[in-house]
């Protein structure tokens, strides 16, 4: 009987969730008719340059996140005494702020330094936005390290430098993967900041934008999100493979 | 020296915010808060607010009822494929909103409020169950089962014990909902039609064009203020929770 209470959320997920996604599909495809000539297209020089645009983008706003992040995660988790919650409830804040008011928030500085509407300044954007989502996994692998591992390793006679290498690294490992799933993803097909703060620079999330509220072009904007989605599935895939479950 | 280093990258994280407020307060050198009383009697502004208050607030309810409901049946029975109800979570919401629009599209569902809030609903549900389901988990079967033993059916029983006892997590998860259809920007200017504006439509018709001006600070300003309070008090929640 109390299978029915879970119902109606299950048909309204079907309705306007999976179905969407059958009708992308769908559309990718040519609907009504059937043509691969979409795929096709997406494949042409000026879409892959996009792809390729994409990639860069997110390789080196996942690469600084992680660079800038581990620190700061390492030094929340072990370092911080009791400066430990206020420094986190820090980190957790900007999860309640939007990606359109943060990044207009980075805009106003980014203003007056005359960076607008270039490469680095998406950069900055991206690195500003995501990079909560890089701490956050990184402290909780951290926190779990128990600080006995590490001093064990000391103890045994392991200098700073080799414990960091050989104990501390290989041990947040879980959380260097899921940080950079929670980056590298979303940071892929991120349409604000390269729409406010890169002017030209086209990625999948600027080009999507177009292909549909601009150029109303359903069908290669569907083969694109098609080809977009894939990639997610197969990075969440091979996480879940190697993590065992998703954290949330 | 890590210390330093740690210091700097939270600067960078608050220094943007803390300009953004303290320029919605400035007029050439001296204080002011006529940015803010401007935008009270901007009609458009109002309208906004209202447009995104409502469906901050039916948004929630709808998928505080949903949600909870569905946790409480996926916990206290066989069900299975857990994935299939948090999928939406992980989903890049770019893809979810496109897809929403083309639905709507196939089926000629006229664009404006309503897409906008059927849309939202379905991203929150997720939230709320995994929020609700994680308070579930952890309380005991045996009240309830004790409830039953003493009589009670098992409709008293889920008013009565089991709401009572996920409560906590109810709050948390509504208060998650609001915040995501309070400050929604992709799924709403995807699924939305003319004449439907919401605060952060607003913010992005200017904002996308490059400009940065006061009363934008201002509205920036105020959207943070309402962002912070949800969160601190959703962090008393979880606190009292622990």
């Amino acid at each position: 009987m109390r299978h029915f209470l879970a119902l109606p959320f299950l048909v309204y997920l079907l309705i306007f969730f999976y179905i969407p996604f059958l009708i992308v599909l769908l559309y990718s495809f040519g609907f009504p008719s059937f043509t691969l000539k979409y795929y096709s297209e997406i494949l042409d020089h000026l879409t892959l340059k996009v792809f390729i645009n994409s990639l860069i983008l997110a390789s080196i706003t996942t690469a600084l996140c992680l660079f800038l992040a581990y620190p700061v995660s390492y030094y929340i988790a072990l370092k911080a005494g009791k400066w430990k919650n206020f420094l986190l409830i820090l980190v957790i804040l900007p999860f309640w702020i939007s990606f359109l008011l943060r990044t207009y928030a980075i805009m106003t500085l980014l203003t007056p330094l005359g960076l607008m509407f270039t490469f680095p300044a998406v950069v900055i954007g991206m690195v500003y936005d995501y990079l909560p989502f890089m701490i956050l996994p990184l402290y909780a692998s951290l926190e779990r390290l128990s600080r006995s591992q590490i001093d064990a390793s000391y103890v045994l006679g392991a200098k700073p430098y080799e414990t960091f290498m050989r104990v501390t690294l290989p041990l947040s490992k879980p959380g260097i993967i899921a940080g950079i799933i929670l980056v590298f993803i979303p940071a892929l097909g991120e349409f604000v900041v390269p729409a406010m703060l890169g002017g030209t620079y086209a990625t999948i999330g600027t080009i999507t934008w177009d292909l549909f509220l601009r150029y109303h072009n359903w069908w290669k904007g569907s083969a694109l999100s098609v080809v977009y989605m894939a990639i997610v599935l197969f990075a969440i895939t091979v996480y879940i493979k190697r993590s065992g479950r998703i954290e949330l | 020296m890590i210390r330093f280093f740690v210091f700097l990258i939270f600067l960078f994280l608050y220094i943007p915010i803390a300009y953004v407020v303290a320029s919605s307060f400035m007029d050439g050198g001296e204080i002011t808060g006529k940015w803010f009383a401007k935008l009270f009697e901007d009609p458009i502004v109002i309208r906004s607010f209202y447009n995104s208050l409502s469906l901050a607030v039916l948004s929630t309810l709808f998928s505080v009822i949903l949600g909870t409901l569905a946790a409480y049946a996926f916990l206290r029975t066989n069900l299975r494929f857990e994935s299939l109800f948090y999928t939406p979570i992980v989903i890049p919401e770019i893809t979810e909103a496109l897809s929403l629009l083309l639905f709507y599209k196939l089926l000629s569902f006229p664009l404006g409020f309503y897409s906008v809030l059927l849309g939202h609903i379905a991203f929150n549900i997720a939230f709320v169950f995994v929020i609700v389901k994680a308070r579930l988990s952890t309380q005991l079967r045996s009240v309830e089962e004790a409830s039953l033993t003493l009589g009670a059916n098992e409709i008293q029983t889920f008013l009565r014990v089991t709401i009572p006892m996920a409560m906590p997590g109810i709050v948390a998860g509504s208060l998650i909902a609001f915040t995501l259809s309070w400050d929604n920007f992709v799924k709403t200017v995807f699924t939305t039609g003319p004449g439907f504006q919401t605060l952060p439509l607003l913010i992005w018709s200017q904002a996308a064009r490059g400009i940065v001006s006061p009363s934008l600070n201002a509205l920036t300003t105020l959207m943070l203020l309402i962002s912070f309070i949800l969160a601190y008090l959703y962090a008393r929640i979880s606190i009292r929770r622990e």
